[in-house]
Order: C-alpha cells, then sequence, then structure tokens
C-alpha cells in the first residue's frame, strides 16, 4: 500500500514531465519547460548540500559550469569527429565532470560545516570564475565557448534540432537524477548526512567520521550539479563565465531556500516558480529582480523553511480535518495582504515608469495625477493595517485548528 | 626597477588603507555579535551613493558626516527589524539572510539611482598634490584616506580592548543573560554594534567612491575581497585584519607591477613550448594577469592550512 | 581481564592540568562507578576515552588496543559506546532515525549509498526492538527536538546502547529527573547493560552504590581510591575528601 503511494507521485511526475510540453506547446512555453528541468535538478543537488548535509555553500555554480563547459566540449568534439557516440550520453559526461571536481575541491573543503565551509565555497567560486576568464583557449573568455547538438549519431531517426526533441532527452535525464537524488535520501550515507547536519560531533559518537559523511554528500551535489550543467549545454549550445559564478551560485542558493530546504519537494517548488517568475514576470517588469529580493528576504525572516515548509505546516491541521477552521482566517488576512503587496508593487513601478499612463492589471494609472499616487498609498496604507489587525484571529485560529486534544497528550 | 618597486608599495598601501576602513566594520561585527555580514560591501555602497547625492547639494564634505550617519542608521534598522528575527535560527540562517539582503540592496540601488556609473569626484579642497616623489604626485586626497584609516584603527582598537563600552559588549556575546540581568539592554547594544559597523561601511564607500568609481557593481567588485580579509585576517581579529588588508593590498599591487610570468620562468629552466600547445594559456600567463585570483587562492590555502587565520582565536 | 586500561593518562588546557597521572583498569562485565566533586574532571576523563580530547600524555588501552590517538569514530566502531551529560541527539530526525543511525556501522552499512533502507527489514526491527527497550516505540514518528526531558534523556541512552557495544559510558544519566523518573531509568541500565561494561559517572549516590560493582573517587584529577561500594563507603580518605556528610546522611 505504501509502496504503491510512494511510487503514485514518480508516476505522476513521468506523467507531469511527458504531458506538460503537449499542453503547453509554443515556443516559450517548452523554452520555459527546458529551463525549469535544468533548474530543478540543479536545485536539488543543492539541496543535498544545504538542506540534507547542512552546508552552505556560495559556490555551487562551479560544477555545474564545469559540467557544462565539458559538455561543450564534447560537442564540439563529436562535431569535429574525434568522439563518435549520440549526444543523449552529454549529460553524463557533465555529471563525471562534477564528480571529479567535487572530488578534488571536497576532499580539502568538507572538513567543517558553517561559516568555515561557506567561506571556502565562495574562495574556490571566485577563484575558478576569474580563473575561466584567464584560461581563454578551453573556457572563450567573456564570450564562452559555443557547440552544435545537430551532429553525432542520430537517436532513433532524431537528431535533436528542435527544441521539443531536447525537452524530452532532458526529461529522461531529470526523470532519472530526480530519483537517484531521493533514492540516496532513504540510504545509509543519506542519512548520515542528516545526522551529521543535526549534530556532527554525535555522529562521530556512533562510528561515523563527519568529514567523509560531508565528502560524499558533497560529490554527490557535484556530480548532479555536472548533470544539470550538461543539460544546459545541450539546451543552449552555448556556456560562458557567467554560468559557474557567483551570481548564478547566488541564485541556485535563492531557488532552494524558497522553496523550502530539507524537503525533498521544495528544491523542485523553488525552481519551478522561480523559473516562471524568471521568464513571465521579466517581461512585464525590469524591476523583477528587486521582488525577487524582497521576497527571498520575507521567505528567510517569515518562512524559513521555504514554500514545501509553508505547506507542510498544515500536516496536522489536515489530518485533523480541520482545514475548514482556516479558510476564513486565512481569507481575511491573504486578501488585504495580496491587496497591499500588489499598490506596493503599483506603487514601485508607477515611480520607475517614464510613461504618463501605465498599465497594471488591466487598470490604465495617470502617474502624472497626483490622485493615483494618493489613493494607491491610502488602499496600500489601509490594507496594511487590515493585515495587522487580522493577525490576531489568524494565529488564534491556527492554534485552535493545532490543538492536540487533551485525550491525547501523553 | 626602484621606482617600480616605491611605487607599487605606495599604491599597494593605499589600497590596503581602504580595503582596511571596510573591514573594518566587518571585523566589529563579527568580533561583537558573531554575525558574518555578507552585505557589508553593500552598505559600502550605499555610503558612496548617499555621500554622492549629499554632495550634488550641499558639497563633499557634508555628504562624508551624513551618509555613514544614514546608512548606520538604516544598519540599525536591518538588524532591529531583520536580522534579529533570524538570530535564534543560528549563524547559517544570519549568513543567508545577509546575503539576501546584499542581493536586494544591489537591486534597490539601481531601481534609486539608475544603472550608470556616477559621477562622483573628490573635494577640490584636497585636489593638490601632497608631494612629488620622481616626477609622481601624491595626491593630498590619497592621504587624507590614509588617515582616516588610521584613525579608524586606533579609535576602534581603544574602544574595543580598553574602553568600558567594549567590555560589556564583549561579555553580551558570551553571557548575554549575565549582561542583561547586570541592567544593561543587550538588544539594544547588538543594534548599535550592527549600525556603527555598517555606518563604518559607509564611511568606507563615501572615502572610496570617487576613487573607485561609484556604480551598482562596486559591491560585488569589493564584496568577497573583504571576506577574504576577515578571513586571513582571522575572524574577528581587528589587528588580523589590519595585516591582511595592507598585505592583500601590497600583493596584488606587487603583482600587477610585476613583469614576469610562465615564459620567464620556462627560458630559465630552459623548456620551450610551441604557441599552438593546448595548454598555452598556462605556458604563457604572467603574474598581473592572475593578480586578482591571488586573495582568492590565499584564502582558500589560509581556511585549509590555518582555519583560524593569521590572529584569529575565535573557532567556528 | 581488564576490557579497559588508562595508565599514567594525563591531560593539560595550556598550563592547567585538569587530569593529572591516572591509572585505572575495568575488568570486563563490571559496573564501574565513577563520583567525586564538580571539576574534578570526571567529564574530561569521559572526553579522553572516547576520544574527544587527545591526551597529553599516557595510554589508553581498549581491549588491548591503544586508542588515545584515535579519532571518536574509530574508537566507537571497536565497540565503545558513551552517552552525554548535556543531551546530545539529532534533533531535526525523529525518533526512530535517531536509533537506525546509531545502528548502522554495527550492522556493517559503512558509508553505502546502495541500501535501500526500507528494504533492510532486520535493521528495522532491530531498531524498533531498541525503541521498545527504552519505551519509545510509540513516539517512533515523533521529532526527536520536541520529545519531553525525560524522553530525550531515554533517547539519549538509545542512541549510546542500540550498536549494542560490550562497553557503555554514560554521563550522569539521570541528571534532572524526578525520582520516579530516576527509578525508572535504573532499571532500564540495569536490564541494557546486562553482560556489558559498564562505566557511569552519576552524582545521585543511592543510584551508584546500588549500581556499581566498584567505584572509583577523582578528586582534583586523581584517583584517590577504586573499591568495592561497601569499602568505599568505610574508606576515611575519601570520607574526608568528598563523601563524608553524604554517606552519613544517606
Amino acid at each position: 500500500m505504501l509502496l504503491l503511494k510512494k511510487s503514485s507521485i514518480w508516476i505522476a511526475f513521468l506523467i507531469a514531465l511527458v504531458t506538460l510540453p503537449q499542453l503547453f506547446d509554443s515556443i516559450l512555453a517548452v523554452s520555459i519547460l527546458n529551463q525549469m528541468t535544468i533548474a530543478i535538478v540543479f536545485a536539488l543537488s543543492y539541496n543535498m548540500l544545504l538542506g540534507q548535509g547542512g552546508m552552505l555553500s556560495f559556490g555551487h555554480a562551479v560544477y555545474f559550469g564545469l559540467g557544462g563547459f565539458l559538455s561543450v566540449h564534447a560537442l564540439l568534439l563529436i562535431e569535429y569527429e574525434t568522439m563518435v557516440f549520440s549526444i543523449l550520453w552529454i549529460p553524463l559526461i557533465g555529471g563525471l565532470f562534477g564528480l571529479l571536481a567535487g572530488l578534488f575541491i571536497g576532499s580539502f573543503s568538507t572538513h567543517k560545516a558553517g561559516t568555515v565551509f561557506a567561506m571556502i565555497s565562495l574562495g574556490i567560486g571566485e577563484l575558478i570564475a576569474a580563473s575561466s576568464l584567464i584560461f581563454s583557449s578551453f573556457f572563450g573568455g567573456e564570450a564562452g565557448i559555443s557547440g552544435d547538438r545537430t551532429f553525432g549519431p542520430l537517436f532513433f531517426g532524431i537528431d535533436f534540432a528542435q527544441n521539443l526533441e531536447i525537452y524530452y532527452l532532458a526529461a529522461f535525464w531529470v526523470f532519472l537524477a530526480t530519483l537517484f537524488m531521493y533514492l540516496f535520501t532513504q540510504t545509509p550515507a543519506g542519512r548520515m548526512a542528516n545526522a551529521v547536519r543535526d549534530n556532527p560531533e554525535r555522529a562521530e559518537f556512533i562510528g561515523y567520521s563527519a568529514r567523509r559523511v560531508r565528502f560524499i554528500s558533497f560529490c554527490a551535489a557535484g556530480m548532479f550539479a555536472g548533470i544539470a550543467g550538461g543539460l544546459f549545454a545541450l539546451n543552449y549550445e552555448f556556456i560562458t563565465e557567467e554560468n559557474l559564478n557567483a551570481a548564478t551560485s547566488g541564485r541556485v542558493l535563492l531557488m532552494a531556500y524558497i522553496g523550502g530546504l530539507g524537503y525533498f519537494i521544495g528544491p523542485i517548488i523553488g525552481a519551478v516558480v522561480l523559473t516562471l517568475m524568471n521568464s513571465l514576470l521579466s517581461n512585464y517588469s525590469e524591476l523583477w529582480m528587486l521582488y525577487l529580493g524582497i521576497m527571498f528576504l520575507l521567505t528567510v525572516m517569515f518562512l524559513p523553511r521555504g514554500f514545501a515548509g509553508f505547506i507542510m505546516m498544515h500536516q496536522v491541521a489536515w489530518v485533523r480535518g480541520n482545514m475548514k477552521m482556516l479558510i476564513k482566517p486565512y481569507t481575511l488576512t491573504g486578501v488585504p495582504a495580496a491587496l497591499f503587496a500588489l499598490c506596493t508593487i503599483a506603487l514601485i513601478e508607477m515611480s520607475h515608469t517614464e510613461e504618463e499612463v501605465f498599465h497594471f492589471l488591466g487598470l490604465e494609472l495617470n502617474t502624472a495625477s497626483s490622485a493615483t499616487w494618493i489613493i494607491t498609498t491610502v488602499i496600500a496604507a489601509a490594507a496594511f493595517y487590515a493585515v495587522r489587525k487580522s493577525l490576531h484571529q489568524l494565529s488564534e485560529a491556527w492554534d485552535t485548528a493545532n490543538a492536540i486534544p487533551k485525550e491525547e497528550r501523553a | 626597477m626602484l621606482e617600480v618597486l616605491i611605487f607599487a608599495t605606495l599604491n599597494g598601501l593605499v589600497t590596503g588603507f581602504l580595503l582596511f576602513m571596510l573591514a573594518s566594520g566587518l571585523t566589529l561585527i563579527f568580533s561583537m555579535m558573531g554575525v558574518l555580514n555578507f552585505a557589508h560591501a553593500s552598505f559600502y555602497m550605499l555610503g558612496a551613493y548617499a555621500a554622492y547625492s549629499l554632495s550634488l547639494y550641499f558639497g563633499f564634505w557634508t555628504g562624508l558626516i551624513f551618509a555613514p550617519l544614514i546608512v548606520g542608521a538604516l544598519g540599525a534598522v536591518v538588524e532591529r527589524y531583520g536580522l534579529r528575527r533570524v538570530h535564534q535560527s543560528g549563524h547559517v540562517a544570519e549568513l543567508v539572510f545577509t546575503f539576501g539582503l546584499a542581493f536586494l540592496i544591489e537591486e534597490a540601488v539601481q531601481f534609486f539611482w539608475g544603472r550608470d556609473t556616477k559621477n562622483y569626484q573628490t573635494p577640490e579642497l584636497l585636489d593638490f598634490a601632497l608631494f612629488t616623489l620622481l616626477g609622481q604626485e601624491f595626491s593630498a586626497y590619497r592621504g587624507f584616506m590614509i588617515a582616516i584609516s588610521i584613525g579608524i584603527f586606533i579609535a576602534l582598537y581603544y574602544v574595543l580592548t580598553k574602553s568600558r563600552v567594549g567590555i560589556i559588549i564583549q561579555a553580551a556575546i558570551t553571557h548575554p543573560q549575565t549582561v542583561a540581568n547586570l541592567g544593561h539592554n543587550v538588544p539594544l547594544i547588538f543594534m548599535g554594534v550592527f549600525g556603527v559597523g555598517t555606518a563604518l561601511a559607509g564611511l568606507a564607500g563615501v572615502i572610496a567612491g570617487p576613487v573607485l568609481t561609484t556604480f551598482p557593481g562596486m559591491a560585488t567588485v569589493l564584496g568577497s575581497i573583504v571576506f577574504v580579509i576577515v578571513v586571513i585576517g582571522g575572524l574577528g581579529s581587528l589587528a588580523g585584519a589590519f595585516i591582511a588588508s595592507l598585505l592583500i593590498g601590497l600583493l596584488q599591487s606587487y603583482a600587477i607591477a610585476s613583469d614576469v610570468g610562465m615564459p620567464d620562468l620556462l627560458n630559465l629552466l630552459g623548456v620551450s613550448f610551441d604557441r599552438s600547445h593546448p595548454l598555452n594559456d598556462l605556458w604563457t600567463i604572467s603574474l598581473p594577469q592572475i593578480a586578482p585570483l591571488l586573495p582568492f587562492l590565499l584564502l582558500v590555502l589560509v581556511l585549509i592550512f590555518r582555519p583560524t587565520g593569521l590572529m584569529g582565536k575565535r573557532e567556528e | 581481564m581488564s576490557i579497559l586500561s588508562l595508565k599514567d593518562v594525563q591531560k593539560n588546557f595550556g598550563e592547567t592540568e585538569i587530569i593529572r597521572g591516572l591509572s585505572l583498569d575495568v575488568a570486563a562485565g563490571e559496573k564501574h562507578a565513577i563520583i567525586g566533586p564538580n571539576g574534578a574532571g570526571k567529564s574530561t576523563l569521559f572526553h579522553l576515552i572516547s576520544g574527544r580530547y587527545k591526551v597529553s600524555s599516557g595510554s589508553i588501552k581498549f581491549k588491548q588496543e591503544e586508542i588515545q590517538n584515535k579519532p571518536p569514530y574509530e574508537i566507537a566502531r571497536l565497540g565503545l559506546a558513551r552517552s552525554f551529560q548535556v543531551t546530545n541527539i539529532f534533533p531535526r530526525m525523529n525518533v526512530f532515525e535517531n536509533i537506525r543511525c546509531a545502528l548502522f556501522w554495527s550492522k556493517g552499512y559503512r558509508y553505502s549509498f546502495w541500501h535501500l533502507l526500507g528494504r533492510q527489514s532486520e535493521l528495522n526491527d532491530e531498531a524498533m526492538h531498541v525503541l521498545e527497550q527504552i519505551g519509545l516505540k510509540d513516539k517512533a514518528l515523533y521529532p526527536s527536538g520536541e520529545l519531553g526531558y525525560a524522553q530525550q534523556r531515554a533517547l539519549e541512552l538509545g542512541i549510546a546502547i542500540a550498536s549494542g557495544a560490550e562497553l557503555i559510558m554514560l554521563d550522569e544519566p539521570v541528571a534532572g529527573m524526578s525520582h520516579s523518573e530516576a527509578q525508572s531509568s535504573v532499571e532500564l541500565i540495569r536490564k541494557i547493560t546486562e553482560g556489558k561494561t559498564l562505566i557511569m559517572v552519576e552524582h545521585d549516590m543511592n543510584i551508584v552504590f546500588d549500581v556499581a560493582d566498584r567505584i572509583s573517587v577523582l578528586v582534583y584529577g586523581e584517583i584517590i581510591a577504586t573499591d568495592k561500594p561497601e569499602n568505599i563507603r568505610a574508606n576515611l580518605k575519601v570520607q574526608e575528601a568528598y563523601l563524608g556528610e553524604v554517606i552519613t546522611s544517606a
């Protein structure tokens, strides 16, 4: 029964991977789906470090980037017929080099977790990003290097010229990578990674070297990041220094954190949401990175376990059938909160735009008239006040919904 | 040759003193609160921008005084409403929070001031040559930077080790409960420390802005370097940060001024390589080229072989 | 036949000598208690034996093997398990996982990333068995960080004994417990250390005299006496140095 329940999630995941490009088949949609699959693998690999293993890394893009660079070089070798194999296997090349980089760097950086590890990862990230600009015959300097994925032997008559074809190739690897990353959490090494995260000292007294446990997670994370890099190389057919520098490392941290560290599903949610926001919002607003920054800080402060953690918070209420009790209080707080957010966004956008009429949610706002400004500000303030007033009843409702009846307390 | 050496030393010292201004606030915050402030260089950038805006209307000197105050107040607000909430979740959460803050400040700066470089100038008052050495002028502004930096070092050193305030603060890190029982407002102390630390970053920004150009990437340029300095110097050690700042400044300056590279080394060894060799980049690399790498190389080596840094005592 | 043997062990922290040339032999199967006033070095001694601290000089042999330079995990693998004075568990994992992790090494899983835990029924049964012993079976899926104090202490004990180590070291196992909680903990300790060697630091003299076969008295980093409980009670030197009133009033 449990097995059926577990495998049904995987079947649903597989079905989603297969059917999504059929439901959303525009060029833009397929391109977004491609980015999403890459981001899922990358964010999950980051979670192996921080969420499962307690290692805060500011340089995880190194493994992604190195995997990507080696993959593009592999594409070039295929193009010049130095090697002959189907590009289907390219992600494995990325994974292999991600793993090798992890083996080397992990051998000296996993001695400690916490601040020391974070600083080493930062230093190595900067070191490799800067080196990549110096060694331009391999990394191609600022312009990066590019290849062509249509060479190599055909795979059942497919040459992978279309984005959709690459999507299915990526989906295959994403499914495998996700499955293996999940299975890793179900092994002794994966469980000990949690134990070392929680309490490295005690782990040593039950027979495990904390360093060795971290090293294993670190190498695995490097390998899966490399696979994601290989998928990136296949999708875009080029790669640059930007893909292994600190900005990319920061983005994967944001993704995994907002989605929810510690829960396996968290980084997947983060990857999906952030990719969607990136692709859709960036069309509407130049300022979406600003909103992303605000969203990230709010998450760190109020939802330290991310979206996934927020969902999981409701487990108790759900099991007790108390979810109904939360609908009203959530609406009472949620609606003004959403209104406040929208008004704030409108104010920010209006102060940024140079046009006289600002289109927002179907409204035409006249940015020249002070009435627009005053009204929006007043609504924002009122909404903020309503949120503050309603927080009390929300927390009361929350307590009743999650209360443990006396007879169960023991 | 001697000329090159002298100018490299001078340049290195100026860079070093400038880096120390930035590192001092970070060290202060770490030694007092145990928080590694990832957004420190972002406060430095805010200082430069605030001073630029102020200088447009009131001139450089007003900016010099008020910009650090504004930045410090902002820092205090961030501590009170953000950092304090995250504090209970541990050091990793704090580091992640300040990382997000750095991200946000960079975006906010672009929102308020735009993406272009600002024409932020040194004051006319200091627009003369302090002295002329071997035909090169050493500007009074650079002398001013060094003086401020040394002033910060002395003042902080005194406050941290000799004054009563410093002792109370130090006690507040290890025994917050006891210090609170003695009637001191511990949260207020922490807020003040963070405010002062970020104000120092702001001051560094005011002073460095005209020299290193004021643009939205200026935090990223120095952000990692300043981390390198506090880690190499030993987290929380002011003297260590001072030495490490000068060390990094000189190291980079000498590397840039030097004219040696792999080809010289290979010539010395009597080895030669074809230009078309696949590792050509490696055989032709020169010291000035890898100058930006050196601090990070040093950082990694220090963390591996001496995680406490040059003068650090605190583990973790 | 002694299972653990310390010879002239010294430990300094900077200038301060904490353990000053200490020798001790513990026989296999013995229940040995270490008592002494606060600051005598009892916890330091535990840390030295279990590898958390390195000795400044002297030797420690466990089952005839020198262990004084080994890291904690190698010592643990030889069959020496310990608990901590301050609860030291894996707070974000559930109770069952805490115990299962403590079983991995002794069950030969090492750093395996190819065994799926759901399929290791022998391991899982063993973990449940340990939970039953320590009375936490119905809390198996409960987050361990949210357990009550006494239950966390029981889990602390469970992690120490799960691996079936031959030598078990308990650092103040009943500290902070109510009388009845302490009583049931003692029963538990007696039950799970049957046929094994036990070294225990404890302040509660009733429990010490109840459980121990032999007692060592540690004062200022030196053992001033090691003997059977009744002889320790009678030992004048011990009474002078430390016990005095405790005995007469008990």
